[in-house]
């Protein structure tokens, strides 16, 4: 069986033990304080638009003024109740969604990656499938690094993804173009 | 051993590809850019180097305890619902697909980007036995309807200029005649593979690390269309070679920070997806696949190049990779660390692919896993010189050259007589014909007095 063939084959090759380094990671080159300011830059260099929230109401506020709400919105963030789409079985029909509206667990401040588990997306194909995405992250759930973060997260999680940014590709030349398959825009709402 | 392989086709192929001079050109700059947005992006973590060195140590102590942490991921994905999958070569796999396949009676199936099938060349394979297989990363896309494959790791069509790509869609997808805006280019392949994506039965991923803790996976895309795939469809299925397992889910921080960065420059690929467990009413599976990885493993010269972890870095940074494109390899991986890969997949056939690099050592600077690519081309050199493997031509210049250096007076001589030969008849040692180094090559000046004679002069003042 291949599953034998290859366990001892390796078994047979392998090189001796070799250790694992002591510690993984390195300390953030962030300090505290500035950790929101560079986060919102690097939600700009990934191709989002970053924006200071106070409460729920200013991001509800920001949010009908910036996106058509008459258009499927579904929201999954507690207390931001904007849908008028019911989703079904059939996942398929998800293609309609203009606007997904999300709460991020953990970010990641050096690269504006927003950490999403399965309890906060509650359909997988979500953040994926919809026209547009917006984040709702709070300044305390930042941290600097990604050495920091698998310290927040639970990997025990069916599944997981940090999304930084709308989808994207330079496969045309190596020109840059936002809204390969995924969402075409991605604002993140940064909360106290 | 006989002198029966053709070790040209590197050489060749690369002289087709030069012969469009303005796409070689920008085929070049294109590259050297990517490669300065990662330097960029290196200089600006003070620890990068540590992060190399923390990241090939990980990797050589995963590679020490492969079967250990394989079985430790097989245990835990299958409790996690993941049927997992052994496969001893690219045929095995291939066959396991398809019976998953037909176990759900799917015709139609979407992959995103893995350069694992191309290895295995699966899209033949599913071809010829009637599924539809469509590569969904835009440029893997480009290049499947152009019928060709890859040239680059990380960026597939880089090959292709933007009127190629106009042209192509025009023909395939009905856009404008002429029409060679990136974006409009772009969107319309979104509209057509969306179309793909909602029909598909089964989708196809790569796996960029799984973890053996957790039995999860990471696939890293900056489309979104593995993740597309993947949930949409009811079946996912992702292939990994088997050196693609780390211990630790905390180990996933220091790969995730060196990736992207080495790749294309960015801080971090825009999706970085951790697969864990199916989806309620679907069903995953993990396929594990050798293919000539574990004799690499056994091979202390060459095991190091299992460390890969397929950012691209070594083929931006490669004068040689640069200005003869990716086909020019003739193999699923291109550049620098496809001619280590290739060769231990089938040694006649890329006997040529070692000696397609200068040896410069620009791809050992760059690779964040620290693989020492160039001596690993060396070596293979070596390997495939004493296997009779090597270009007739290129290796009675080499002989010579032995010869030369191992005699002092003699190479004195011929230095003095090299000097005035090459000062009388310039063309000689230009010429092609008579030097298989000169192709391509300008013989530099010889220079009025040697190193030796200057050398010496110098005592004697
Ligand atoms: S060998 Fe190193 S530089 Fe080249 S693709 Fe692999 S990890 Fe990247």
């Amino acid at each position: 069986m291949s599953r034998e063939r290859i366990l001892s084959a390796i078994r047979q090759g392998k090189p001796d033990l070799q250790p694992l380094p002591d510690v993984i990671g390195f300390p953030s080159n962030i300090a505290d304080a500035d950790l929101a300011d560079t986060f919102l830059t690097m939600v700009k260099t990934n191709g989002g638009i970053g924006v200071r929230a106070n409460s729920l109401d200013d991001v509800r506020a920001q949010i009908a003024s910036e996106y058509d709400l008459t258009l499927p919105t579904l929201s999954h963030v507690d207390g931001l109740d904007l849908n008028n789409f019911t989703p079904t079985e059939n996942l398929r029909l998800l293609d309609d969604l203009n606007l997904v509206v999300l709460e991020g667990s953990v970010a990641v401040a050096e690269n504006a990656a927003i950490w999403f588990n399965e309890a906060t997306l509650g359909i997988r194909a979500l953040p994926f499938i919809t026209l547009n995405v917006v984040a709702v992250v709070s300044a305390r759930n930042l941290v600097g690094t990604m050495h920091e973060v698998y310290k927040r997260i639970d990997l025990n999680t069916g599944f997981g993804t940090f999304i930084a940014g709308p989808s994207k590709t330079a496969d045309i030349e190596q020109s840059l173009v936002i809204g390969a398959h995924g969402s075409k825009t991605m604002t993140v709402f940064l909360m106290p | 051993m006989e002198t029966t392989v053709r070790t040209t086709h590197h050489a060749e192929a690369a002289a087709a590809f030069l012969r469009d001079e303005e796409n070689v050109d920008w085929h070049n700059e294109t590259l050297w850019f990517v490669r300065s947005k990662r330097d960029k992006a290196a200089t600006l973590l003070p620890e990068w180097e540590d992060l190399r060195e923390q990241a090939s140590r990980i990797k050589n102590h995963a590679l020490s305890r492969l079967d250990d942490y394989l079985v430790e991921l097989e245990k835990n994905a299958q409790q996690n619902g993941i049927t997992v999958h052994w496969a001893s070569d690219a045929e095995e796999h291939n066959r396991i697909v398809l019976d998953i396949m037909r176990q759900h009676n799917a015709t139609q199936v979407v992959k995103s980007k893995s350069m694992l099938t191309e290895e295995c060349h699966l899209n033949p394979y599913l071809i010829k036995h009637g599924i539809d297989v469509v590569d969904t990363d835009l440029g893997e896309r480009i290049v499947q309807l152009r019928n060709e494959p890859p040239s680059h790791i990380v960026l597939p069509a880089i090959h292709l200029k933007k009127k190629h790509i106009g042209d192509l869609f025009h023909q395939h997808l009905g856009t404008d005649a002429g029409a060679t805006d990136p974006q409009y280019l772009t969107e319309a392949a979104r509209i057509h593979l969306r179309q793909k994506f909602l029909l598909a039965d089964v989708a196809i991923t790569g796996v960029n690390f799984a973890v053996a803790e957790t039995g999860g996976f990471v696939v890293c895309t900056n489309e979104g269309n593995a993740d597309l795939g993947a949930h949409l469809a009811k079946v996912h299925i992702a292939s990994m070679g088997i050196e693609k397992v780390i211990p630790k889910g905390e180990h996933l921080g220091v790969f995730l920070r060196l990736l992207a960065r080495s790749a294309t420059g960015q801080t971090t690929t825009t999706y970085s997806s951790h697969f864990r467990r199916p989806a309620p009413g679907q069903t995953m599976h993990l396929i594990l696949v050798d293919n000539g990885r574990t004799r690499q493993l056994a091979s202390p010269d060459f095991r190091n190049s299992l460390k890969c972890i397929r950012c691209g870095a070594c083929m931006n940074t490669c004068p040689v990779y640069r200005r003869s494109g990716g086909h020019s390899y003739h193999t699923a991986i291109a550049g620098p660390i496809g001619s280590i890969l290739a060769p231990n997949i089938d040694m006649k056939q890329y006997a040529d692919l070692p000696f397609a690099s200068t040896l410069c050592g620009s791809c050992t600077n760059v690779c964040p896993v620290k693989i020492d690519i160039h001596q690993q081309l060396y070596k293979w050199r070596q390997v495939l010189g004493e296997a009779g493997a090597v270009e007739p031509a290129k290796k009675v210049g080499m002989t010579g050259m032995d010869v030369l250096f191992s005699r002092p007076s003699l190479y004195r001589f011929a230095g003095r007589a090299g000097r005035r030969l090459m000062k009388l008849f310039p063309s000689l040692a230009n010429n092609g014909k008579l030097n298989p180094w000169a192709i391509h090559r300008d013989m530099p000046k010889p220079p009025a007095q040697s190193f030796r004679d200057w050398y010496a002069e110098q005592e004697k003042k």
